[in-house]
């Protein structure tokens, strides 16, 4: 049994499953709910149950008082829902997301292109007017013989729409990656959903802006590029891009191009293992150390989004902590699975 | 005429606001320097005291309303373990050691805890962090009353938990968390922070309270397993506070990081120090054990601690400095207290015991590389000792670490057989150290260490002059029944005699 939990001041509906608890579905489709224990005793995940019926599991009656009860509390890591649920935590509105409703598309597969061995770029056109998102944001691709759906970032800016771009890398072994690369053709008929994630740029900030992407992490920051050169976004915007080796480094020209075309774009790609005799002359190294060197070590003012390898990503951090960069100008795209929902974490960030 | 009202209810982050962050000015009258004078001498650098992110937002108001009802429930249990009894469904009265020693040692720490936070509510310039610190001191006072209330329908019936206030001052192993609270209380905010928010929250609670509420529980001790929860719904807020102080200090400036990193090393290893007492209790005195102490630093200090200094890391804070000490401790740092606790048990308020045959297997099957090696040949010695009617007494005074006050029980870390003592003389007096990490941290600030209160060297003083006697009077030790082995107490005594009245008809 599967029931909407919806959770305000955001207006984002998750799916939860019966048995499952608030803070998980919560957790996993990406929404940070404040949290510490986990098993009743704390009290730090508290939340208000504005509609539907919850049980609320082993929570201690020290963590959550009769009265708080009667007052429609509940701790969102025991509490689980009986119905569909609406509840209220204390999270900031964003005052950058647009709340976007998730619906279902119908779509066509117009193009499929090979972008290095192991990616490929297939652009949907969906009907009628498309899909509204904002630029970083995800779908959920439906796809035929029982794989069921899998997410993907979307590559192009809202303004191509109705068309929209997945860049796909294959997974060895994985199903979905495999169908798309291998039997996936021009005219398919395509159904998703979307859009998902609140990983977008924080433009009401009005800080420069810089990115760091690596492996198959481009296609959210492709996305959010396109989008603010296209709207004229005048503050400084970095790109530290990187693969191993050139035949990986997809969409190079692209970048080099805008960066020719705009002023305030600069491009930085970066390669850590391509040969030393080849004649590369850009930045040898990963993306963080190529950060590094270009700011000088020094990142205060900016806002750093982050999309690629969990390595990569978990480098970057540091390199912007010691750059004196911290968590809340830190943006990174998660997809938190079981494996990492269970590792043990200490509470010193709460989004990183 | 009827007035017109606005009937809006606030919002969460309206009232937060309101009631803490808008309770804050720019001073007038006087310089904010000399209206919150210790805020800057330890070189700590603030530069927006704006960038404190509170967090959690939990107002006075709510506050009150929250700590009410919980004492309610509280002291509802606590009434109903006195009417039925409670002190008669534990396992054994043996497990009274632990309780005792938690009276004495650990909820006078609680108090001090509480005075300081009330200093920090007082001295830190940021509305966020004195509001939290406000609140944190109540707690603190509230979590040593309610232990101690606990506690008191114990001492109605056992012995040893009359004088736990005269102990905290005066008995030798109070002495070593006494010294603790001491040290951060005459520290600076930042550092007390550091000490409490960081070293006892975060590090330590979780080995300390964690093991011991589980203990009681084992145990039979439902008074103890409720304060346990009622003092754990306060303590991950405690522990964030903590946190949140640490990231603060490390973003506001990075010249903070080599002070933060010196607070991190000494009070990593101060707070392991306490932990020996901790770790004692949970390996030779709960008749139900719960998990060895080995076990619990495994969960809760290499787990949770490592996942922290992973997290640490980031900003350039490395491992404490004797965090390898720690680890090559594990296996012996309660064998080798609890050995010390049992040859000066004439001097303890509470019981020791040699451990039974059930209970040797049990420490061989948790500590397989050394127990059977170096500690189980001792306590068969001890044991025919006291066969023989010559049970083993250590009347000698062990040398006392200027820093930990412990007297020096521990060993080499890499020789379980060699006694670790370090010296060193300062302006013509020699002053003795248990570890490296006492040493070094004795060297950073000795002009504060030089003028610790040790309570042992009384007994040599006046008016005591050695008198064993006067000093079991002066530290409230009633000898022969609240010292020595809990075989043949009169705890052991009265608790068989009640038992058997509550469970028979005789």
């Amino acid at each position: 049994m599967t029931y909407q939990l919806t959770i305000e001041p955001l207006g984002q509906t998750v799916a939860v499953e019966a048995g499952q608890t608030l803070l998980d579905a919560a957790l996993r489709a990406g929404v940070y709910l404040p949290h510490a224990c986990c098993h009743g005793l704390c009290a730090t995940c508290k939340v208000q149950v504005v509609e539907g019926d919850i049980e609320h599991g082993k929570a201690s009656s020290f963590a959550l008082m009769d009265f708080e009860r009667e007052e429609g509390k509940c701790l969102a890591c025991c509490a689980r829902a009986e119905s569909d649920v609406v509840i209220e935590a204390e999270i900031e509105e964003d005052p950058d997301s647009e709340n976007l409703p998730v619906s279902d598309f119908a779509g066509v597969v117009t193009a499929i292109e090979t972008l290095t061995p192991t990616i490929k770029a297939v652009r949907i056109t969906l009907d009628a007017a498309g899909m509204r998102f904002q630029a970083g944001q995800y779908i959920n691709l439906e796809l035929p013989e029982g794989i069921g759906s899998r997410a993907f970032s979307i590559a192009s800016p809202p303004a191509a729409s109705p068309e929209i771009e997945l860049n796909v890398r294959i997974v060895p072994g994985g199903q979905g990656t495999t169908y798309i690369h291998e039997q996936m053709r021009v005219g398919e008929k395509i159904r998703l959903t979307g859009p998902y994630g609140r990983f977008f740029v924080k433009k009401s900030a009005r800080t420069p802006v810089l990115f760091m992407a690596g492996g198959s992490g481009l296609s959210s920051p492709r996305s959010m590029i396109l989008d603010l050169l296209d709207e004229g976004f005048a503050l400084p915007i970095t790109l530290v891009y990187g693969q191993r080796h050139r035949g990986e480094l997809y969409d190079h020209e692209q970048f080099v191009e805008l960066a020719a075309r705009h002023a305030n774009f600069t491009y930085l790609p970066a390669l850590s293992d391509e040969p030393p005799e080849s004649d590369w002359t850009g930045f040898r190294g990963f993306v963080h150390e190529a950060a590094k060197a270009h700011f000088n070590n020094d990142f205060r003012g900016w806002k750093a989004y982050l999309c690629g390898p969990p390595q990569m990503v978990d480098a970057a951090i540091t390199a912007l902590m010691q750059g004196r960069l911290f968590e809340r100008d830190i943006y990174t795209e998660k997809f938190i699975s079981a494996a990492d929902a269970q590792q043990v974490r200490s509470p010193l960030f709460r989004s990183l | 005429m009827d007035m017109k009202t606005d009937k809006k209810k606030l919002g969460l982050k309206e009232k937060y606001k309101l009631l803490t962050r808008d309770l804050g000015w720019e001073t007038t009258y006087h310089t904010a320097d000399e209206v919150f004078p210790y805020v800057k001498y330890e070189g700590i650098k603030v530069h927006d005291w704006g960038k404190w992110e509170d967090p959690f937002r939990l107002t006075m108001d709510a506050y009150w309303k929250y700590q009410a009802e919980k004492e309610r429930k509280y002291y509802a249990i606590i009434d109903a373990h006195a009417q039925n009894n409670g002190h008669l469904h534990i396992t054994d009265a043996r497990y009274l050691s632990a309780l005792k020693l938690f009276v004495q040692a650990i909820s006078p720490g609680e108090y001090a805890a509480g005075k300081g936070f009330a200093r920090l509510g007082r001295e830190f310039p940021g509305v966020g962090p004195r509001v939290a610190c406000q609140m944190q001191a109540i707690d603190e006072i509230r979590h040593a009353q309610t232990q101690i209330h606990a506690m008191s329908n114990y001492n109605k019936f056992y012995n040893g938990f009359h004088a736990f206030a005269d102990a905290r001052d005066r008995m030798w192993y109070c002495s070593l968390p006494r010294s603790f609270f001491d040290d951060a209380l005459s520290a600076g905010p930042f550092e007390f922070m550091i000490a409490i928010g960081f070293s006892f929250e975060y590090v330590l609670t979780n080995l300390l309270f964690v093991p011991f509420m589980s203990g009681a529980a084992y145990n039979g001790d439902m008074a103890t397993v409720t304060f346990g929860f009622s003092a754990q719904s306060d303590e991950a807020r405690h522990m964030t506070l903590g946190l949140e102080c640490i990231k603060f200090m490390l973003e506001q400036d990075p010249d903070n990081l080599p002070i933060v990193q010196r607070w991190i090393d000494k009070w990593f290893w101060r707070g392991f120090r306490i932990l020996g007492v901790v770790g004692t209790m949970m390996d030779y005195m709960l008749p139900k054990r719960v998990m060895s102490w080995r076990e619990a630093f495994e969960i809760y200090g290499a787990g949770n601690g490592g996942a922290l200094f992973n997290d640490l890391a980031r900003y350039g804070v490395r491992l404490p400095l004797e965090w390898n000490d720690a680890v090559k401790a594990l296996d012996h740092m309660t064998h080798q207290l609890n050995l010390g606790l049992y040859q000066w048990s004439f001097g303890t308020a509470f019981h020791t015991g040699i451990p039974s045959d059930e209970d040797m297997a049990w420490l061989s099957k948790k500590y397989p590389d050394t127990f059977d090696k170096y500690y189980r040949p001792r306590w068969e010695h001890i044991k025919k000792l006291k066969e023989a009617g010559t049970p083993f007494v250590n009347t000698g005074l062990a040398k006392l670490c200027q820093v930990c006050q412990i007297p020096t029980p521990y060993t080499e870390p890499d020789d379980p057989t060699a006694l670790c003592l370090r010296e060193s003389e300062y302006k013509g007096e020699l002053y003795h150290f248990c570890s490296d990490g006492c040493q070094r941290i004795f060297h950073d600030e000795p002009e504060k260490y030089i003028q610790a209160v040790l309570p042992m060297p009384q007994l040599f003083q006046p008016p005591l002059g050695g008198d064993i006697g006067a000093w079991m009077n002066w530290v409230g030790l009633k000898n022969g029944v609240d010292n020595g082995d809990y075989d043949g107490s009169e705890d052991q005594k009265n608790f068989a005699a009640w038992r058997a009245t509550a469970t028979s008809n005789q």
